[in-house]
């Protein structure tokens, strides 16, 4: 029965060229959305528009070019007060009665800070460096660090806090084993250990066969505990307590019971085809002292040779926050803001909850500051970090290095449709399916995320050398190298910058 | 060393490269009562109705160079007429004397001229396993009307067709129940028999021909149940028997020339093609296979084997590959069996029918949609155990799918021999 | 001599090996002009069984039982190595299609309508085959088998 009351337009419109078409069938057979089909019969190939999401493989593989997905407008007379989204969404709960996921990072148009601040350039008092020249630092080290050195008989006596050495301020966050499958860890893998720079197990665990990238691996402990147990910490380098997550702060995460094969159940240590959600808060965390335990627990089992990270979502008190996190003993703090992706999250949460990035961090770089403890850790911000300018702002308002989530899988084929939750990612990423995830090849996948953080690198490098800067170290913080405009007073406050021309 | 092959045809020729491949500075001759290129046998039918032409390359087996490039010799128009394997000596016609090293025996298999037949030698009989027989029917083809073929086997079934699309009234005499008879089951015959019906020919089944009437020239064939058939010529094509009349007493012959398993008749004495008694897998016995892809295979193998290799021919087995207007076959092995696991699927012109014993595949055909046939020449050759693939042959999209992953890559990167 | 080596695990079915197969043995070198004009015959074809999918074609196999099939030497070896039908001698009997153990031989037409044996020839006229260049995902590779 059709259920005209909950009738919402298709968001997309599959155009066929019946003179370019060939019917190779290249699009009915990469159409994981069941929303193109061959009619053997009429020798005709036809879609079902309500079923698009938008993914564009069919059109990326149609090799005569007779494939256009258009978006389109709402055929609703236009209600700017309401919002063709807000129409859908009270139509959706009424039909269903359950709450709307869906994935990857909001797409509402609220600010973005980043496209409000622009980048300082050396001239003739301070010259710019030629980064094809002079050797520009991009290494940098994430641990406490400490006030002062103490050195005795020629000798070092203070005792120095386990560092996570990169040899550039990104690394690919924090996505589950569950959430993306074997082919696209394998890859984030690689890369890492061809780039010197690390990825974050997620909190999914890790499969036995990605253990050999020992040496390149942060493991998260979050609050599901999924496949924890003492050899994924041996393989750490560093161990990441998943407090909260930008996209969906203050609840926990949850992968779908489609997506939860055999393999994810063994490595998750959970039944097969159970949901495996999360709960929000760590059941063993309900004070700032509970975590200070959990940390040294984790300190003790890997005898403090390594960092312990702690992610925070960022929330309204972030700056207090974040100074208990690192007075509990964190080596590192990682805000994700709510632009960040996820696999799976309630929509209302998703679009409405947690902050931007750009003011959690300058907010908490500053409080750590007054307080004299921001030397005692290391930040790193997550969270919507789109191309390496991102990068070099968030730097430059305090990071020490940045995680890259959604750029990491746009970089491997991802468009964005916002499909992640139903496990039948037409790219080969976030889904478990067998044939599916053949459309991600980790030699090629690999490839592709080497070039992107490479030339991120030496845009970075070109930028930095434009402000007269050769390392990264130099930029940590400075926000004389930002300035703002178009944005309100109180906004430049909290961000400590400038307005441009001042 | 010299190297002596008798025939000129697909098991001669590909004995005479083989040799070459394994011994570049040997003496090759090849001796044949043909005096032309070695042309295609299969398309003796097509040259006779004017669908082909000697003035095309398309009608030879070998290009124009072969000879010369491969340092071939050859003796042609010379016909033998006995061989001593003690003396190792080869007489041909005006009592020449050829002397060899090594022999290779492919003088292939002709047409058999029932004896009990009267009236034979009457003029307007034609047979047609050869350029001679080919070349008397095509020259008197314009004043033939109508036509007797005495046989439906292969080539007597094609003729049908053939001489009927060009206008000629065909009946076509068969001893058996059905059309082609040793290549196909009932049901597939039927098929052809529809479309043999269809263009015109008349087909009589399960009757032979007697006697044929006439004055210098037939005019009638008479049947065994007695009917009489008004026709202007007659076509024999009741089976080859393989041409052994100059062996010596050295060089065993139950229907053809008996050989081991590397082909060898006798001492330096090789045999293979039409001519030669092979193993046959499918219905364990041996005797002469005249298939061509075989006699090519048996005289690459005796050919290497008589310039100094051991390879073992591992048997063959009857296949054929039939087109008969639109209905189009592949078939191969043992057609029919009531004590075997026999599986069948009909669905409107396809036909697939599959005969296996002790999980192994000893027979297929296949109507209309033939292109996977090779697969199941291979199991059937390798004696491979399908127990676990079985049920999946009646698919019409039959084809490596339906494998399993490890036994895919080892064929199809070549890692598995054969 | 390098061959196309299949790598079942990297295919995702998507079929432009088969119209890149076409295209590059169009008259026209056009790829609609070669699917719906010329209606070219691909020699590689992709087959899906979930989750399985490849492209095969023919292995170019030493001891090819389709050369001695063959009853007029259509079907040969040519100077690079590879197995290749001879398309203006070939009758299309269809004995190398019987013999084939890897059913990868079509039955086809020549431009003069007689029948065809239709395989993969290896691109004699390029450096790279056409299905390996235009495989997306190294489903199909140009190696030493």
């Amino acid at each position: 029965m059709k259920d005209v009351k909950t009738y919402t337009p298709p968001d997309f419109h599959v155009i066929r060229d019946p003179d370019r078409c060939i019917k190779c069938r290249a699009c009915v057979d990469q159409c994981s959305f069941d929303a193109t089909f061959y009619d053997e019969e009429e020798d005709k190939i036809w879609n079902w528009d309500a079923k698009c999401v938008g993914c564009n493989r069919c059109a990326a593989f149609c090799p005569t070019e007779a494939i256009t997905i258009e978006n389109r407008t709402s055929p609703y007379r236009v209600n700017e007060s309401w919002g063709n989204s807000n129409v859908v969404g009270v139509k959706k709960r009424a039909a269903f009665g359950g709450a709307p996921v869906v994935s990857m990072g909001s797409d509402k148009p609220y600010i973005v800070y980043w496209d409000h601040m622009l980048i300082n350039a050396s001239q003739v008092t301070n010259p710019s460096i030629d980064p094809l020249r002079e050797p520009m630092e991009l290494k940098t080290f994430l641990g406490k660090k400490v006030d002062r050195l103490e050195i005795q008989d020629g000798k070092l006596k203070t005792v120095l806090s386990p560092q996570l050495e990169i040899e550039l301020p990104i690394m690919f966050a924090a996505m589950s084993y569950g959430a993306l499958n074997y082919n696209v860890i394998e890859a984030m893998g690689r890369a890492a250990v061809d780039l010197g720079t690390y990825f974050n197990s997620g909190e999914g665990g890790l499969h036995k066969d990605h253990y050999k990238f020992k040496g390149n691996i942060i493991v998260q402990v979050a609050s599901g505990r999924f496949g924890v147990y003492k050899e994924y910490l041996d393989v750490a380098s560093a161990i990441e307590i998943k407090i909260g997550q930008g996209a969906k702060p203050g609840i926990g995460g949850h992968l779908p019971g489609e997506k939860v094969t055999a393999s994810i159940a063994q490595t998750r240590m959970i039944p097969k085809g159970t949901d495996a959600l999360s709960p929000a808060p760590h059941h063993d965390i309900y004070s700032i002292e509970d975590l200070r335990q959990l940390i040294f627990a984790l300190k003790e089992a890997t005898e403090y040779k390594k960092p312990i990270f702690v992610k925070i979502a960022c929330v309204h008190n972030i700056a207090a926050i974040a100074s208990g996190v690192a007075q509990a003993g964190a080596d590192v703090i990682v805000l994700d803001g709510f632009k960040g992706g996820t696999g799976a999250s309630p929509q209302v949460i998703r679009d409405n909850v947690g902050l931007p990035i750009e003011l959690a961090l300058a907010s908490v770089d500053d409080r750590l500051r007054q307080e004299g403890l921001r030397g005692k850790i290391s930040l790193v911000a997550s969270g919507g970090i789109r191309n390496s300018m991102d990068v070099v702002k968030a730097i430059a308002l305090g990071a020490d290095a940045v995680y890259i989530g959604t750029a990491t899988l746009i970089a491997i084929g991802c468009t964005m449709c916002q499909q992640c939750h139903t496990g039948k990612c037409a790219w080969g990423i976030a889904t478990q399916d067998p044939f599916l995830s053949k459309r991600q090849n980790p030699n090629i996948a690999a490839q592709r995320l080497v070039n992107l953080v490479n030339v991120w690198g030496l845009e970075i490098k070109e930028t930095l050398g434009a402000m007269g800067i050769n390392s990264i170290e130099s930029l940590k913080g400075n926000r004389l190298a930002l300035r703002g405009f178009d944005l309100n007073e109180k906004e430049m406050e909290i961000l400590g910058i400038l307005h441009a021309g001042e | 060393m010299k190297y002596l092959i008798i025939g000129n045809s697909v098991a001669g020729i590909n004995a005479a490269t083989a040799i070459r491949q394994n011994d570049t500075n040997g003496e090759i001759l090849i001796v044949s009562d043909e005096q032309t290129r070695p042309y295609s046998r299969p398309l003796l039918p097509n040259w006779v109705i004017g669908e082909v032409s000697f003035s095309q390359e398309r009608m030879f087996y070998r290009g124009n160079d072969f000879f010369e490039k491969n340092n071939i010799e050859t003796l042609l128009g010379k016909k033998v007429e006995s061989i001593d394997t003690k003396a190792k000596i080869v007489s041909i016609s005006n009592s020449e004397s050829l002397s060899y090293d090594k022999l290779i025996i492919a003088s292939g298999a002709n047409a058999i001229l029932p004896k009990n037949i009267v009236g034979i030698e009457l003029e307007g009989v034609y047979t047609l396993t050869n350029i001679k027989g080919a070349r008397k029917l095509k020259e008197n083809l314009d004043n033939i009307d109508s036509i007797v073929i005495v046989g439906a086997g292969l080539i007597g079934t094609k003729m049908a067709f053939d001489l009927s699309k060009i206008g000629k009234k065909v009946v076509l005499v068969e001893l058996a129940k059905r059309v082609l008879f040793p290549a196909l089951d009932d049901y597939a015959a039927e098929l052809v028999q529809a479309e043999l019906k269809k263009n015109g020919v008349e087909i009589i089944l399960n009757d032979s021909v007697v006697q044929l009437n006439g004055d210098k020239k037939v005019s009638e064939v008479v049947l065994a149940s007695n009917k009489k058939i008004p026709c202007d010529a007659c076509l024999l094509s009741v089976g080859v028997v393989p041409n052994t009349t100059f062996v010596d007493e050295n060089i065993r012959v139950d229907r053809g020339i008996v050989v081991d398993d590397y082909l060898k008749a006798f001492d330096d004495c090789y045999a293979a093609g039409d001519v030669a008694s092979v193993y046959d897998v499918v219905v364990n016995i041996r005797r002469p296979i005249p298939i061509l892809p075989l006699a090519a295979k048996e005289g690459f193998i005796a050919g290497l084997n008589a310039s100094g290799a051991l390879i073992k021919f591992n048997g063959g087995f009857a296949m054929n590959s039939i087109e008969i207007g639109n209905v189009g076959f592949i078939s191969m092995g043992l057609i029919e069996s009531d004590d075997d696991e026999v599986l069948e699927y009909k669905k409107d012109t396809e036909y697939r029918k599959f005969i296996i014993r002790d999980n192994r595949l000893i027979g297929v055909i296949l109507v209309n949609n033939v292109e996977k046939a090779g697969m199941f020449n291979w199991m059937i050759e390798k004696a491979f155990d399908v127990s676990w693939i079985k049920d999946t042959f009646l698919n019409s999209d039959f084809g490596w799918k339906y494998f399993d992953k490890a036994f895919r890559v080892l064929r199809l990167d070549r890692k598995l021999k054969g | 001599m390098k061959l196309v080596k299949i790598n079942e695990d990297n295919c995702v079915y998507c079929h432009l090996c088969e119209v890149a197969c076409k295209t590059e043995h169009s008259i026209s070198k056009d790829i609609i002009k070669a699917v719906k004009k010329e209606n070219v015959l691909s020699r590689c074809t992709a087959e899906f069984n979930y989750p399985y999918s490849a492209s095969i074609m023919c292995r170019h196999c030493d001891d090819a039982p389709c050369i001695f099939a063959c009853q007029n030497g259509s079907m040969h070896r040519d100077e690079r190595g590879y197995v290749v039908v001879n398309q203006d001698t070939c009758v299309g009997c269809w004995m190398c299609v019987m013999v084939c153990p890897y059913g990868v031989i079509k039955q086809g037409k020549n431009n003069n309508d007689w029948d065809l044996s239709v395989k993969c020839d290896m691109c004699p006229d390029r450096g790279i085959p056409a299905c390996v260049e235009a495989c997306p995902n190294e489903a199909l590779t140009f190696e030493e088998l």
